[in-house]
């Protein structure tokens, strides 16, 4: 059959790393394409590309017969290119009908007025095809999740799309739903529609695709039939061989005394029963995919959020009111997964930011008073302790420095308070190569001088390198617990993507 | 690299530094000082300090809660009802007693309006521009209503001297200023309220004590209005009801026009100083030039949104610097 | 360091601020040079206080006087501002409209001490040590005339009335005293006038129009209308028509109107025929008698401290005759 859409040779890379390393296939029309591989194997990248949020470094996209040439999401929809989002690009405050037809309004002869009838006639025809029983006038924040997603499908048809991406779409769905978007899927197959579907649940590329894709550190490592591949032959396939990466020799150290003891956790559906203990000097990796609940633990632990039940305990001792403010004192640091908008404030300077947590410890009076001094020589240990960029002023806005750099600053300003324990969520996202061994090297350290660390991270690599011990989490809950010699990348993932 | 030819100018340093707005107004002056008669003389340097002495200090506090990305709108509130309540005290009286008790009475009025404010915006979690809007409107209204619309005169002469007796307000607006401006930039309290600003989350999740930093941010704010209450009120010898209605807009006009960000994490009590004195100096100068009062509204909204343009572009080229 | 440059920049301005100036002689008089005279009105924002202004300086004007203009937006502060300004650039004399009757009074001290004689138009200042000359409209007895005459008109139809009478800024003594006359005029004729509405203005419209919708809700049968000011008039009228009852004397369901100032729209409304009455501030006497005070104060004669202007009602009867002193005739619409 004729290819409808062929990558040539894509090339892309993030300030010099390498994402994507020469990617070539095609997709015959009317199929369904599966793509499959591990969080940051370049999936998102290489789809980000088609539909035209980000331009290729090298190679070219052929659909039909023409090349794609301009990096423009208007561009990639007028070539019949419909990418249907993880968060999904709808105003939940305007209607569906509105939603549908945003950018083109049917309009009264060139005049700015709406024509409503011819609006919601032909929005109430689009949500028929797609099954969708609802009425054209609703607004959009009144729909499920499921109800979006298909009329976001709906959408994509009224622009008369010929390949629909699916990213992740199932991740919020409940089973009713996902079996009417299957329905869907499998209509829109039947029409001719050729779709690609991206997913970490195995079991639904295996039902509905036509062929896979395994993507692995920017390079397609297999393109076949579904059925010459079996789930174990999947797993192995993502996660390859292990990569020859520099993680610091740790010295073992599970002795030490018990610092966190979470017992029986639960925050409504998000986390579910959680039990854990973290031990001085130990590093206590956290691995699942996304929404499996793994930074909602951390934060409940930190007191950001409120827990429903189970208790947390520091020192052996209960905390009852918890609050980032409480968790501080009691030696507790907190690393975000999202450094910009919760670990630094932007328009501060890297000292600012640096000493934001430990300012009471340069204060000896009760007025507050800051010892200009006292600060600066903490500045300038720390900035050597994180190896933050030399050239960099202290003055400098945190902005222009580079995202390693910023992250290192973070880690820096926990540093200063001297915490007991430390809690990462993903420190090394966004993170160039070097400055990732830099954080490697210095949790590492930290964990060596008795700090115990709760790492969470979603690359398998870093957790099995750098944790003497690592749990998986699914749906909320750990469903797997491995000690350092059990460390094996395919049960983890296996634990990570089983279905319930 | 535009930015860096630009900063060896030492004219072009100056319009890249925090002094842009007070060279703005040397400028303003020497342009404006031929065509208005008197405005270099020392008596209208004395008319032009007496004048700022109020704004400033309310301004001082409004520039604290602008920095945690609040907005305070009750100021002319405070500074009306805490007028007449001041004055029903004093009114009659004579003694240092009551000129004490009635000054008090007054700060207490300013900093309660202020941790009203407080209270319902962190407690309640509601919009500062809400609540402060509300609580004008409220307070406004209660000094009508307490005064049933009257003024009240016959103040002590030793409370009218804190008004009339410019050293006095002098003092109290410098001691303000510097002991704000110390504060803002030498003690915990000033950085966190920068944080705040700049990130309220990340603050949180470092352990600011966010709520109880926002409320004191209020409370400072009413405090400083009510000094500058104190010192309207003996200047013109009447606590009245509708005293600094009109007021608002200057103030939080000269902060912003300072360089203090409207949207938070930016501002320096120095920077209120500067836009209050180029308010100043543009209103009397445009007052000593014989010109119609027409001519003098519009040519002062001209000047303001001229100097409000070039701060803009300037603030685009530090960005790139 | 900048913290070093702003002390020493606090610290200029307090010696400024402490060495009180000895300068010049307060007015330097040379036969040659015209006079120079201050105007600050408090608003310029009604008609009549616009006609006030024209009226001063085109009295000013006819004696070659100049004029320094000020308004102060409704802000004592920014007055009293003005007026040291006034004293800064040595004017010869000061015309003002002051906020309130209380916080001019540092403003009159501050004339007083710089030896420049200043009079008050329109509204009178409390009694105090600083010396002044105002000229004012006699408020009580024009309102007293004017709600009088109404009330004549209302004998004439026969039946009772229930009256609706709204209120200026309270802080205002030229509405206390239009409220008195209008209090004084009602007593007395209980049995044909019952004041069922006092609607509070604030001499402000929308808060004037929202009161009076709200009055006549609740007493659909208001016959007889005063107001203490007719730049209220649109927001009276827009509200009657509203209701249906803006009618033509001599029509059935006319509501007897009756108002203050006289200025353009009460015109157009006496001579449209829906207008019973307005007491007419002579303004053109005012202005005069402003600027023949200053004059008469530098010339150190002796002038009373309160000049009264007594006005006249204007009513159908006599609308042809009076038409020309009524400052809102003259105003261009």
């Amino acid at each position: 059959m004729k290819p409808i859409l062929e990558f040539r040779k894509i090339e892309k890379a993030f300030f010099g790393v390498r994402v994507l390393k020469g990617i070539s296939f095609s997709v015959p029309e009317g199929s369904i394409l599966g793509i499959v591989g591990e969080n940051g194997a370049g999936k998102s990248t290489m789809m980000n590309i088609l539909g035209g949020n980000l331009r290729a470094d090298g190679g070219e996209i052929l659909i039909g017969d023409e090349r794609l040439v301009a990096a423009d999401p208007r561009e990639s929809e007028r070539r019949g290119i419909a990418f249907i989002h993880q968060e999904l690009n709808l105003f939940p405050n305007l209607s569906i009908a509105e939603n549908l037809f945003l950018t083109r309004f049917p309009r009264a002869g060139g005049l700015p007025w709406i024509k409503r009838g011819e609006l919601n006639r032909r929005a109430a025809e689009l949500l028929k095809e797609v099954g969708l029983d609802v009425s054209p006038d609703r607004s959009v924040e009144t729909l499920s999740a499921g109800e979006r997603q298909l009329l976001e499908v709906a959408k994509a048809l009224s622009f008369n799309a010929r390949i629909i991406i699916f990213d992740e779409p199932t991740t919020s769905l409940t089973s009713r739903e996902i079996e009417v978007l299957f329905a869907l899927i499998a209509k829109l197959r039947a029409r001719g529609m050729t779709m690609i579907y991206i997913s970490h649940a195995l079991q639904d590329v295996f039902r509905l695709c036509d062929d896979i894709l395994v993507l692995r550190d920017g390079e397609v490592v297999a393109h076949d039939a579904t059925e010459t591949f079996s789930t174990d032959k999947l797993i192995s396939l993502m996660v390859g061989r292990s990569l020859e990466q520099v993680f610091p020799g740790r010295a073992k150290t599970r002795s030490g005394e018990v610092l966190l003891e979470v017992r029986r956790l639960v925050r409504g559906e998000v986390i579910r029963d959680v039990s854990f203990s973290l031990r001085a000097g130990e590093v206590l990796g956290i691995s699942g995919l996304m929404g499996a609940g793994r930074s909602e633990l951390a934060r409940a632990i930190f007191g950001l959020d409120r827990r429903s039940s189970g208790e947390v305990r520091i020192h052996g001792e209960t905390v009852r009111k918890s609050s980032p403010r409480a968790m501080i004192r009691r030696g507790l640091a907190f690393l975000t997964e999202n450094r910009r908008s919760e670990g630094l404030c932007m328009d501060g300077s890297i000292a600012e930011n640096l000493t934001l947590a430990a300012l009471p410890i340069y204060s000896k009076h009760a007025s507050g008073w800051l010892s200009r001094e006292n600060i600066r020589t903490a500045v300038q240990k720390m900035r050597g302790e994180v190896h933050l960029d030399a050239k960099a002023r202290s003055e400098q806005p945190i902005r222009t420095l580079s995202g390693g750099n910023q992250q290192k600053v973070v880690l820096g300003k926990w540093l200063l308070r001297n915490p007991k324990i430390l809690i990462l969520d993903e420190p090394t996202r966004g993170v160039d190569v070097g400055a990732k061994a830099e954080i490697y090297r210095l949790i590492s350290e930290l964990a060596g001088q008795g700090m115990g660390i709760l790492l969470i991270s979603s690359e398998i690599e870093e957790l099995i390198g750098l944790s003497d011990c690592i749990v998986v989490m699914r749906g909320g809950t750990i469903v797997d617990e491995l000690a350092r010699a059990e460390f094996d990348r395919e049960r983890i993932l296996r634990a990570a993507l089983k279905a319930a | 690299m535009r930015a860096n030819v630009l900063a060896r100018n030492p004219l072009a340093g100056a319009f890249l530094s925090e002094y842009f707005v007070l060279l703005l107004t040397v400028i303003l002056f020497v342009a404006l000082a031929p065509f208005a008669v008197g405005l270099a003389s020392s008596e209208s340097a004395l008319n032009i300090v007496a004048y700022l002495i109020p704004l400033f200090i309310a301004g001082t506090g409004l520039t604290i809660v602008l920095i945690t990305g609040g907005i305070d709108l009750s100021i002319p509130a405070v500074i009306a009802l805490t007028s007449v309540v001041g004055a029903r005290l004093m009114t009659g009286e004579s003694s240092v007693i009551s000129v004490a008790v009635g000054v008090g009475a007054m700060l207490g009025v300013g900093a309660a309006i202020g941790a009203f404010n407080g209270v319902l915006i962190t407690a309640l979690r509601l919009p500062a521009f809400m609540v402060t809007l509300a609580s004008m409107l409220f307070f406004n209204g209660f000094a009508v209503w307490f005064t049933q619309s009257s003024n009240i005169g016959d103040l002590p002469a030793n409370y009218l001297a804190l008004g009339k007796q410019l050293p006095i307000a002098l003092t109290a607006a410098v001691v303000i200023g510097v002991v704000f401006h110390l504060l803002l930039s030498r003690t915990i309290f000033g950085r966190w309220i920068y944080a705040l600003g700049q990130n309220a989350v990340a603050a949180h999740i470092s352990g600011v004590p966010v709520q109880r930093l926002t409320f004191a941010t209020y409370v400072l704010s009413g405090f400083c209005a009510a000094i500058a209450s104190v010192i309207l009120t003996g200047r013109l010898e009447t606590g009245s009801p509708v005293l600094g209605r009109e007021m608002l807009l200057d103030v939080v006009g000269a902060t912003v026009l300072g360089g203090t960000s409207l949207f938070g994490g930016r501002g320096r009590i120095y920077w209120t100083f500067f836009g209050v004195l180029f308010l100043t100096v543009l209103d009397t100068a445009l007052n000593l030039m014989n010109l119609s009062q027409f001519a003098v509204t519009m040519s002062k909204g001209a000047v303001i949104l001229f100097a409000a343009v070039i701060d803009a572009t300037r603030r685009r080229f530090v960005a790139f610097a | 360091m900048r913290f070093n440059q702003l002390v020493f920049a606090y610290a200029m301005l307090f010696l400024i601020g402490c060495s009180k100036q000895q300068g010049d002689a307060p007015v330097a008089q040379s036969g040659e040079k015209p006079l120079t005279i201050g105007v600050s009105f408090e608003t310029l924002q009604t008609e009549y206080w616009v006609a006030g202004f024209e009226a001063i300086k085109s009295e000013l004007k006819k004696r070659n006087i100049q004029v320094l203009e000020a308004t102060a937006d409704q802000d004592a502060s920014r007055q009293l501002q003005q007026i040291k300004n006034f004293i800064t650039r040595k004017v010869d004399g000061i015309i003002m409209v002051p906020k309130d009757a209380k916080t001019c009074i540092p403003m009159i001290r501050a004339a007083n001490e710089a030896k420049i004689p200043i009079a008050l138009f329109n509204r009178p200042a409390d009694k105090s040590d600083a010396k002044s000359v105002a000229v004012v409209a006699d408020n009580t007895k024009l309102t007293q005339e004017t709600v009088a005459y109404m009330i004549e008109q209302a004998r004439k139809s026969g039946q009772k009335h229930k009256a609706m009478v709204i209120l200026g800024d309270l802080g205002d003594i030229n509405a206390i005293g239009r409220r008195d006359g209008f209090e004084a005029a009602v007593k007395g004729n209980e049995e044909i006038i019952e004041v069922v509405a006092r609607v509070p203005s604030e001499w402000n419209q929308e808060k004037a129009q929202a009161g009076v919708v709200n009055a006549l809700q609740a007493n659909p049968d208001i016959s007889f209308i005063f107001t203490s000011s007719d730049f209220l008039f649109p927001s009276i009228v827009s509200a009657l028509k509203a209701a249906n009852k803006y009618k033509k004397i001599g029509e059935s369901g006319h509501v007897i109107l009756g108002g203050f100032d006289g200025d353009a729209t009460a015109y157009q409304m006496l001579v449209d025929g829906y207008l019973d009455a307005t007491g007419v501030q002579d303004v053109y006497f005012e202005a005069e008698q402003s600027v023949q005070a200053v004059l008469d104060m530098r010339a150190g004669k002796e002038v009373p401290e309160m000049i009264l202007d007594p006005g006249f009602v204007i009513h159908q009867g006599n609308l042809k005759e009076k038409a020309q002193r009524m400052w809102g005739a003259n105003v261009k619409k």
